[in-house]
């Protein structure tokens, strides 16, 4: 079997060479760029669903079930082929130009529509996961904090902004960052709707080169220690914001 | 019990060294196991796709169907050929890692793949050229500057449409039925491919009046089948049938079938191209 | 465009069954081998002899750093290179499953080993059963019991990412819904009936699963975890 290792005809330098290195730092940049701000339209859209689904009123909470369940359980994968291929088969032609003629100039890169689309995919597809995380943690409160604070006169939004969301957020932060983990990762998912991310650049290398063993290798180590400094980073961040008293123990089962 | 487990993996990798230094030739290894792997293509029309009927069918299919019976008749048994999918940007690691025999699709022979793979006789000639929709205004690669033009990872038009329009966006695809619709949705102004495929895809598609194959060749697409490399008595082999059936006709018939006045893309085939077709035939 | 469900035709319908049932094999498969190789990692992630444990925590470590498409091309292409024998799209693709989601499972099951009550292991010790005897008739039943919901989530993503096996050519349902979607130009249909054959899946998974769960512990009201 070593032999075999050592009969492939490796040939590292292609990592550092012109035209592989920048299709591997232009792979690097698009990962870098698409999943924070996915992660933060899903932020934004699962604290809005996750409040929907806590809600005493019963249409607000049907919506919010509706969403989590169908999104929740179908496969990111088919969740991208329909935003990019499914749902501009409905719109009229006027609305289709449009979409396509979007080009966002960011960090050197353009955003374009399959940019775009893998964004907005990658955030409905992780509200889904956030809203529910942040459900369980904010069902986890004792009620006693939502009684006191609506019988202080704080309005419904009041309440989620100063008291509930606050204690949630900290309180989920393991299960959070395991899901911006997960964000980041499914953004290789992009490779099947035309975006240049890490995935694609080792593919490319492989088709320019054929040495595509050295560009796995440094792609895999590159997923591994943007993970592990992410890891390290949300793990101080956690710290940082724990409310001593009600530090839920980092369950690793978490998914 | 350490001594126990160090001993079982000395073993053990002994074993897999010895498995992995058995590097048998392909004829050796299907005669073998009665297997011809044969990678195509499920989107290249019409050299390897599916059609309306959900069947697996194309003119490489046909000719390494024909390879395959040839294989029976000289080893005198039967011989089974499964075909495995392989798209643009696997099916040369595919080949080159053992996983299938031969690729039968639209593969461009050039010398950089060369070096990697090996290559049987030319099958058939084309040139990359470009798929617009009707009324779009694209006549070459020149009115590219500025517009979105798609191609698929791994091909040697994504390589070159690069080169010949820089100023071109270029959106990578996985493979030519995604491209194709991205064109039909108006997300690329123009898709390239060589040629014959982008005629096949028209062809194939639900509104073919809507686009035109536009542009002269700007590469030149001579297809061969894919070969492990160093494997000569394997290539000897499919290049001898394949000029036994330029010799006796075969090749022309299912040319025909495909590229006829009756085919799916109707390909009338220049003198030139028969005539060098024709003169790989070397004498017995 | 508009909508037209003529294109599921009996011919397109029976190819997507063909690719649903390739699903069914290969999650049906990836489940059950993931389980075991899952378990035992994560009991070498708790074992006390480093040579056991540091592999173990390297192996989960590593693959939950990368995503599971890195590792489905790493079987596909890249391990021939080194065995020497190359494997069939299927089995590469199900390996990649069942190699990706050990890790995880691991954690999943490392968790819930580890919520057994310390005495109950120092019992199992103290009226003489062995070690392997107490993993095996106290710890693990009442781990398992505890992990069931989150298994099941494990199971059902699981379940979803057959979907990648596409980027090898396996022609499991998506693939198949994409051949016919791309050739018809009937995205938004095949991919609506695509996600819903999805939906019904996972939610008879998730019903299931609750009543399994019902079985297992009926004396706890245990919420599936999301």
């Amino acid at each position: 079997m070593f032999e075999r290792v050592l009969a492939y005809d490796f040939r590292w330098s292609i990592l550092w060479e012109p035209p592989y290195a920048d299709m591997l730092l232009d792979g690097i940049r698009m990962t870098l760029v698409v999943s924070p701000i996915a992660w933060g339209l899903a932020c934004m859209l699962g604290v809005a669903v996750a409040v929907c689904r806590t809600a005493p009123w019963r249409l607000p909470r049907a919506l919010g079930t509706a969403y989590v369940e169908f999104f929740r359980n179908t496969p990111l994968l088919v969740q991208l082929f329909f935003w990019y291929f499914g749902v501009p088969q409905l719109l009229p032609p006027t609305a289709q130009n449009w979409l396509n003629s979007v080009n966002v100039p960011l960090l050197g890169l353009t955003l374009n529509v399959e940019v775009w689309t893998l964004i907005v995919g990658l955030a409905i597809y992780t509200a889904s996961r956030v809203a529910e995380t942040l459900r369980a943690g904010i069902q986890s409160l004792p009620r006693q904090q939502t009684e006191a604070g609506l019988s202080t006169g704080l309005s419904r939004l009041q309440l989620y902004r100063y008291v509930i969301l606050p204690q949630a957020v900290r309180l989920m932060l393991p299960s959070l960052t395991t899901e911006f983990l997960t964000t980041y990762k499914n953004s290789s998912l992009g490779i099947t709707i035309g975006v240049a991310e890490m995935t694609f650049a080792t593919r490319q290398i492989d088709a320019y080169t054929f040495k595509g063993l050295e560009a796995a290798t440094a792609v895999t180590v590159l997923y591994l220690a943007i993970s592990l400094t992410i890891a390290g980073i949300m793990a101080i961040v956690e710290r940082a914001t724990a409310i001593p008293g009600m530090i839920a123990r980092r369950s690793g089962g978490m998914p | 019990m350490l001594s126990r487990v160090l001993l079982l993996m000395a073993v053990m990798s002994v074993t897999l060294g010895g498995m992995a230094n058995a590097a048998e030739g392909t004829l050796d290894k299907i005669t073998r196991g009665g297997k011809m792997v044969m990678g195509a293509r499920s989107g290249s029309v019409p050299f390897g796709f599916i059609d309306k009927d959900n069947k697996w069918v194309g003119f490489s299919i046909d000719l390494c169907t024909e390879i395959k019976n040839k294989l029976e008749s000289k080893l005198g048994k039967k011989i089974e050929l499964e075909l495995k999918e392989v798209t643009p940007s696997n099916r040369i690691p595919l080949v080159a890692n053992g996983t299938i025999d031969i690729e039968c699709g639209s593969t461009t022979y050039t010398r950089a793949r060369d070096e990697t793979v090996d290559f049987s006789l030319n099958v058939f000639f084309t040139g990359s050229q470009l798929l617009v929709k009707q009324g779009s205004g694209i006549k070459s690669t020149a009115d590219l500057a500025g517009k979105r033009v798609g191609a698929t990872q791994g091909t040697t038009n994504e390589k070159a449409i690069r080169e010949v329009a820089p100023k071109a966006t270029v959106v990578v695809f996985q493979d030519h039925p995604s491209g194709f619709l991205a064109l039909e949705q108006g997300k690329i102004d123009a898709y390239t491919t060589d040629g014959i495929i982008l005629a096949g895809l028209r062809a194939k598609s639900p509104n073919a009046a809507n686009y035109e194959v536009v542009g002269d060749f700007y590469t030149n697409e001579p297809y061969s089948f894919i070969l492990r490399e160093n494997d000569s008595k394997w290539r000897d082999f499919v290049n001898h049938a394949l000029m036994e059936m330029l010799e006796d006709g075969t090749y022309f018939t299912i040319y025909d079938k495909w590229f006829g006045a009756e085919g799916v893309v109707p390909y009338p085939m220049p003198a030139a191209v028969r005539t060098y077709l024709t003169m790989q035939v070397m004498p017995k | 465009m508009n909508f037209d469900l003529g294109v599921f035709t009996p011919g397109n319908l029976r190819f997507l069954f063909d690719g649903f049932v390739i699903t069914l094999r290969l999650a049906a498969l990836g489940i059950f081998f993931s389980f075991w190789l899952g378990t035992a990692a994560a009991f070498a992630r708790l074992s006390k002899r480093p040579w056991i444990h540091y592999p173990a925590v390297v192996y989960i470590e590593a693959i939950r750093g990368v995503p599971l498409i890195m590792v489905i091309l790493w079987f596909y292409f890249f391990t021939p290179v080194f065995t020497g024998m190359p494997l069939e799209n299927f089995t590469s693709a199900l390996m990649a499953f069942v190699i990706f989601y050990s890790a995880y499972l691991a954690e999943d099951i490392r968790a819930g080993i580890q919520s057994v009550p310390v005495g109950q292991i120092q019992a199992a010790y103290s009226t003489g059963l062995s070690t392997f005897q107490t993993m095996r008739y106290i710890v693990l039943p009442q781990a398992l019991r505890n992990t069931v919901p989150a298994l099941v989530t494990r199971f059902i993503i699981l379940f979803k990412d057959t979907s990648l096996a596409y980027v090898i050519g396996v022609r499991e349902l998506t693939h198949s819904a994409y051949i016919i979607s791309q050739r018809e130009f009937r995205p938004f249909e095949l991919y609506t009936l695509l996600a819903l054959i999805y939906w019904v899946c996972t939610f008879s998974m998730s019903r299931l699963a609750r009543s399994l769960e019902r079985c297992l512990a009926p004396d706890r009201r245990v919420a599936l975890k999301p």
